[in-house]
């Protein structure tokens, strides 16, 4: 263990840049890529990580005094910097045990598969990053890899049932045949669903609303530069700016958020050729079975209600982010929350106004689980040398997927070290789960029915 | 050169993953093309440089471009047909 620990620190020590493209031209010639090609993608993940530092050093520069001014100004002190996805994901891939979630994935799946326990296969490989980011969180609060290996590996499972679970109703918005979405972010809908439930039985909030036309109107808020934009003139006139500077801080903001996502395409252009294959072998397996292919959310991305919920949903999160009690997230990066209203969608059916009221319930609920991982995702930040952060600043990420299961699974798993609080959230949490099933299976046969 | 455009939630994970494919399926078939990943929440900007536009979401509107099925190149399900008529179109203009 000790040598083990030696080894992870040496290459710790070389930095994310340095080892990540080492360990991808690896993986690249063992999935039988050809030598060029694999030492290309491994350099384009190195370059990723760079330009994704880059561009993290550049938003600070300006975000930094920016939020020192709005201390000084307003008293508003929220020193976590919500950096959205993109930069959480680069540190995610950092962390020294991520690759061990590809084989952890594969193999459940396939055994699942096989077992009949699911009929989905996955072949989003680039979410495996999901299950890292919980095995980082699992591991910072108790302290053990392994256990942050097993809870990743129950999160594949419950991603497969929940894939299963939410198939026709996901069906039954997009009209896309044979695919599932086993995405972390649905598994928020285990929370979602008593409330919807609940609502349901609230007359005027079933009301339906025809989103395409809000979107036509308010759509261009969920572009990048725009929000950004938008959110950068507000920080600068909280914190006192003059309009000038606030114009500036507006662009900048605008910049960086616009940048982020041209960078995380590079990881994804680096991943593809590994993605491809596996996916490739593990179709290979089960010749001539019929399964569900399970996807990346974006094939949702065609409902208007989506954008329309998440673009009303930024002022509820910004108000939040001021008067919540402990909350030390400035949302930023992540203020269009799609891991809110993606399972929003899928729990009411498209139904935009319970989409709206319920975001509003559950917007608190981001920002706290983003204070608990911002010192967790700064240090390893540090540690692995993918960004450098101001002192006095944490970096965090305000719209996370499944944010309540982490949490409940990261204390679950700090018994550990004999954190009895976490059984009981688990116990809960397994209720909701309970409750979910039941209202998905009974949701499939009414589904079926109709098609009969 | 023609320029073809892939589009998803984020203009990131989903759509340069078909984009990647794609070009490696016009790679092989010797088709001359440029594929770009883009983010859908900007379509109505892209799809005035595009020849083609691949979704990965049922299109909600009529555009002045062919629309190909990106669901296709992600599952693997139909690939070959949407490939030829990505080529069709590719050569057609």
């Amino acid at each position: 263990m000790e040598y083990l620990q030696l080894v992870v620190d040496y290459v710790l020590g070389l930095g994310s840049q340095v080892f990540l493209p080492l360990v991808m031209i690896l993986v690249g010639l063992l999935v039988k890529m050809k030598f060029s090609e694999a030492f290309s993608a491994g350099l384009t993940l190195g370059v990723a990580f760079v330009g994704m530092g880059t561009i993290v050093g550049f938003m600070f520069s300006f975000i930094s005094p920016a939020a020192e001014a709005l201390v000084e100004n307003s008293g508003i002190t929220l020193t976590a910097i919500d950096v959205g996805w993109a930069p959480l994901a680069a540190i995610a891939w950092a962390w020294p045990y991520a690759f061990f979630m590809f084989p952890i994935q594969i193999a459940i799946n396939i055994a699942m598969i096989a077992l009949n326990k699911t009929s989905t296969l996955n072949v989003d490989l680039w979410n495996v990053w999901n299950k890292i980011l919980t095995a980082v969180m699992v591991a910072a609060i108790s302290g053990s890899v392994a256990m942050a290996l097993v809870v990743g590996a129950i999160q594949v499972v419950i991603e497969l049932w929940n894939a299963d679970l939410t198939q026709k109703q996901i069906y039954n918005i997009t009209g896309i045949p044979g695919v599932s979405c086993p995405h972390s972010m649905t598994v928020f809908g285990v929370v979602l669903n008593p409330f919807n439930k609940l609502m349901e039985k609230i007359p005027g909030l079933n009301a339906n609303v025809d989103a395409y036309v809000l979107k036509e109107k308010i759509g261009i808020f969920a572009e990048n530069h725009v929000m950004g934009f938008i959110i950068g003139n507000l920080i600068g006139f909280a914190a006192g700016y003059s309009w000038q500077d606030a114009l500036n801080l507006g662009i900048s903001t605008g910049t960086a958020l616009t940048l982020f996502p041209m960078v995380a395409k590079l990881f994804m252009v680096a991943l593809s050729p590994i993605s491809d294959a596996a996916g490739e072998f593990m179709k290979k397996r089960f010749p001539g079975r019929e399964f569900f292919i399970g996807l990346d959310w974006p094939f949702l991305a065609g409902s208007p209600e989506l954008w329309v919920a998440a673009v009303l949903l930024v002022p509820v999160t910004l108000l939040f982010s001021i008067i919540l009690p402990g909350n030390n997230v400035l949302p930023l990066g992540g203020i269009i929350n799609i891991c809110l209203v993606v399972p929003l969608l899928i729990v009411t059916g498209g139904n935009l106004i319970r989409m709206v009221v319920m975001g509003i319930l559950a917007s608190p609920i981001f920002l706290y689980v983003g204070t608990v991982l911002a010192p967790i995702i700064t240090d390893l930040a540090i540690e692995t040398g993918t960004y450098a952060v101001p002192a006095g600043q944490l970096i965090s990420w305000a719209g996370m997927e499944m944010p309540v299961f982490r949490y409940v699974f990261s204390r679950a798993a700090n018994i550990i070290n004999g954190d009895f609080l976490g059984i009981v959230m688990l116990v809960a949490w397994a209720g909701l789960w309970y409750l979910y099933v039941k209202e998905f299976t009974a949701r499939n046969k009414k589904f079926e029915e109709e098609e009969a | 050169m023609k320029r073809v455009i892939v589009a998803c939630g984020s203009g990131v994970a989903t759509s340069q993953m078909v984009a990647s494919k794609v070009g490696r399926l016009l790679k092989e078939r010797r088709v001359n093309a440029i594929v770009d990943a883009v983010d859908i929440k900007s379509i109505d900007t892209h799809i005035k440089q595009c020849d083609a536009y691949i979704a990965i979401t049922a299109p909600t509107k009529q555009f002045n471009v062919p629309v190909l099925n990106g669901i296709a190149f992600l599952t693997g399900m139909n690939m070959d047909k949407e490939l030829d008529k990505l080529i069709e179109i590719l050569k057609a203009k």
